[in-house]
C-alpha cells in the first residue's frame, strides 16, 4: 500500500515536470506582460483572448504561418509519394542492387546535417533557389526521405507475395500493382509517416535558418526567434507567439496520437 | 524459388519508382556530401577557390575552439542516452504495473518531443531565468535560496543546465518505447519469475533487462546521434556561450561558416568532414561494442 502511494507521487510528481511547462506557457499566453510581471505563476484572472489576433496580425504571424503551411505540406507530399515508390521498389523486386540502394538512403539517417549544410547552401545560391521556399521544400524533402523510405519498406515486406502474383494475373501493369495494391493496404503506415513528416518539419529550424533569410519568407520557428530577440520583455506576448506554434501540434497529436507514437518508435524498436 | 518467365525483373519498373527518391538523394544529399569534402581542401570564397591541400585541415587540428566544441558535444552524448534511458526504465516499470489511468500519463510524457526546440528553448530560458523563473521559484519556496543559480549565465552550469532540458524532452519518449518492448515479452517468464520468489531487483537485473536489451541498446544510440547533432536548442538558449561553455560543433560550425563574416567557406566544410568521420566511427564503435558485450553473455 505504501508502495502504492509512493508510486502514485513519483508518477505524479514526474507528469507535472513534463507537462507543466506547457501549462504555464498557456497561462501566460492569455494575460499581458504587466500581468506576468507582477506575478509569474498566477492563475489568469481575465482571459486576454485578444492577444491571439494581436501576435497574429501585428506580428507577421499570419505570414510565418502560412509559409510552414506551404512548405511542409508541398515537402510531405513529395515525400510520401517518392518515398512510397522506393520502398514499394525495394521491398517488392528482388534485384541485384536492392540491398545496395537500401543501405545507401538508409545510412543517410546518421548523417550529421553539417555535412551537408554548408554546400547546399552554395548549391542553392548557384541555382537561385536560395532564400526561396522551393529551395526549402526541396531540401526538406531530401531529409525525411530516408526515414520515410525506411518505415514503409518494413511495411511493404510483410505484404504477402501472392497478392502481388494475383494481380499480375489479372494483367496489372507495375504502376497499377502500387497504386491499387500496395499503397491501399499500406495506408495505415503511410499515415503514420505523413503525421511523423509533419510534425517533425513543422520543428526544423536549421536548414530554415541557414536557407531563408527574408522577412516574408519565414516560416513558424524562425518567426519565434526573430519575435523573440525584437521583443525579448514582452513575456506575455511571445507566450502567446509560442502557442500558436504549438496548437497545430497538440491538434494533430490529439487526433493521432496512437499513429504518431507509432511512427515516432518505429525506428527504436525492431 | 521456381524460376518462370514472369519472375524476370521489369528493370523499366524498377528504374522507375526508384528514381524520383535516387534524384532527390543525388542532388540534396549524396552531391553536397561530397562537395563539402571537396571544399575542405579549398579555401572557398565567394567568386573563386583555391587548393589549399590539407591546410585547413592542419589549422583544425590547433584550433581549440573546435575541440572545446566537440569536448562538449561528447559529454552531451554521452551523458544523455544514460540519464534518459534510466529514467526512462524506471518510468516504464512503474506503468508496467498496470496505473490507472496509463493512457493519459503515457500522452502528457510523451508531449515534449513533439515541441520545436525552439519552443522548448524559450519555455527553458524563462524557467532559468534567475530572477522569476520555475527553477529558483522551486528552490525559494523549498527554503534552498542558495542554491538559485544563473543556470544558463554562469559557465560551469550551462552545459549540465542544457543536458538537463534535453533529458526533460526525451525521458517521456524513451518511455513510450520501453514500455512497448516491455509489453511485447512473455507473460510466463515473468510470471515464473515470480513463482521463483525472485526478489524486485534479481527479477529487474536477471530477467527483464536481458530480455529488452535490443531495445535498450537502439535506444541508446537513437539518444546518442541525436545529441551529436544538437544545434537548434544550443542556439536559442546560449548561442554556445557563456564562454563557449556550451558550443557543440553545430553551433561553431554555423558560426564558421554563416556568422563571421570570414567568407570562406572551406574551413567551415573541414569542420564539417572531419565531424561526419568522427560521428560515423561513433556511431560504429558504440553499436559493435554494445553488440559485442551482448554476444558474450550467450
Amino acid at each position: 500500500m505504501i508502495a502504492r502511494a509512493f508510486l502514485f507521487i513519483a508518477l505524479g510528481l514526474y507528469t507535472a515536470f513534463a507537462a507543466g511547462p506547457f501549462l504555464w506557457v498557456a497561462t501566460m499566453s492569455l494575460r499581458t506582460t504587466s500581468e506576468i510581471s507582477r506575478d509569474h505563476y498566477a492563475w489568469p484572472s481575465t482571459l486576454h483572448w485578444e492577444k491571439f489576433p494581436q501576435a497574429w496580425f501585428n506580428s507577421n504571424y499570419s505570414v510565418y504561418f502560412e509559409n510552414s503551411l506551404v512548405v511542409v505540406l508541398s515537402a510531405v507530399a513529395v515525400l510520401t509519394i517518392a518515398g512510397a515508390m522506393a520502398a514499394h521498389c525495394l521491398a517488392r523486386y528482388r534485384f541485384r542492387a536492392n540491398r545496395l540502394v537500401y543501405f545507401i538512403i538508409f545510412s543517410a539517417i546518421i548523417f550529421p546535417p553539417q555535412i551537408t549544410i554548408i554546400a547546399l547552401f552554395q548549391s542553392l545560391v548557384q541555382y537561385g533557389l536560395y532564400n526561396s521556399k522551393l529551395g526549402l521544400t526541396l531540401v526538406y524533402i531530401s531529409i525525411q526521405l530516408p526515414l520515410t523510405v525506411y518505415i514503409l519498406e518494413s511495411f511493404f515486406a510483410q505484404i504477402p507475395a501472392d497478392l502481388f502474383d494475383a494481380a499480375r494475373m489479372d494483367g496489372y501493369t507495375e504502376w497499377q500493382i502500387f497504386w491499387k495494391v500496395s499503397l491501399p493496404i499500406a495506408l495505415p503506415a503511410i499515415a503514420t509517416t505523413v503525421i511523423l513528416n509533419t510534425i517533425l518539419l513543422w520543428n526544423e529550424f536549421l536548414y530554415a535558418v541557414v536557407l531563408i533569410t527574408d522577412d516574408a519568407k519565414r516560416t513558424l520557428p524562425l518567426g519565434i526567434q526573430r519575435f523573440m530577440g525584437d521583443q525579448l520583455e514582452d513575456v506575455g506576448m511571445i507566450a502567446t507567439g509560442l502557442m500558436i506554434a504549438i496548437i497545430p501540434v497538440v491538434l494533430i497529436y490529439l487526433f493521432f496520437s496512437e499513429k504518431l507514437i507509432q511512427g515516432m518508435t518505429a525506428g527504436a524498436v525492431k | 524459388m521456381q524460376r518462370n518467365p514472369i519472375d524476370r525483373q521489369p528493370w523499366g519498373a524498377i528504374s522507375a519508382f526508384l528514381l524520383p527518391a535516387l534524384t532527390i538523394y543525388t542532388a540534396f544529399t549524396a552531391y553536397p556530401v561530397l562537395r563539402t569534402i571537396w571544399n575542405s581542401f579549398h579555401r572557398v570564397l565567394p567568386r573563386k577557390e583555391e587548393f589549399v591541400g590539407l591546410a585547413n585541415y592542419a589549422a583544425l587540428a590547433k584550433d581549440d575552439l573546435f575541440w572545446r566544441a566537440v569536448g562538449n558535444t561528447f559529454i552531451w552524448a554521452c551523458a544523455s542516452p544514460l540519464a534518459e534511458v534510466g529514467i526512462a526504465l524506471f518510468l516504464a516499470l512503474a506503468l508496467y504495473a498496470r496505473v490507472p489511468g496509463m493512457r493519459f500519463f503515457r500522452i502528457a510524457w510523451f508531449t515534449p518531443v513533439l515541441m520545436s526546440y525552439v519552443v522548448v528553448g524559450i519555455i527553458w530560458v524563462w524557467i532559468y531565468n534567475y530572477d522569476w523563473g520555475a527553477a529558483n521559484a522551486i528552490l525559494r519556496t523549498l527554503g534552498l535560496e542558495r542554491w538559485a543559480a544563473a543556470w544558463i549565465g554562469d559557465p560551469k552550469l550551462a552545459l549540465p543546465s542544457l543536458i538537463f532540458i534535453t533529458t526533460w524532452m526525451w525521458s517521456g519518449f524513451n518511455m513510450v518505447v520501453l514500455l512497448a518492448a516491455l509489453h511485447s515479452l512473455p507473460s510466463e517468464v515473468i510470471e515464473a519469475a515470480e513463482l521463483d520468489n525472485c526478489g524486485w531487483g534479481a527479477k529487474l537485473w536477471h530477467i527483464i533487462i536481458p530480455l529488452i536489451k535490443p531495445t535498450l541498446l537502439n535506444l541508446l544510440v537513437l539518444s546518442f546521434i541525436g545529441k551529436m547533432k544538437i544545434f537548434d536548442l544550443v542556439w536559442i538558449t546560449t548561442k554556445g556561450g557563456p564562454l563557449w561553455s556550451t558550443e557543440t560543433v553545430s553551433t561553431y560550425l554555423y558560426k564558421r561558416a554563416f556568422e563571421w563574416s570570414t567568407f570562406d567557406l572551406g574551413y567551415p566544410s573541414t569542420i564539417a568532414a572531419v565531424w561526419f568521420v568522427i560521428v560515423l566511427l561513433a556511431v560504429l564503435g558504440l553499436t559493435r561494442a554494445l553488440r559485442s558485450r551482448e554476444k558474450l553473455e550467450y
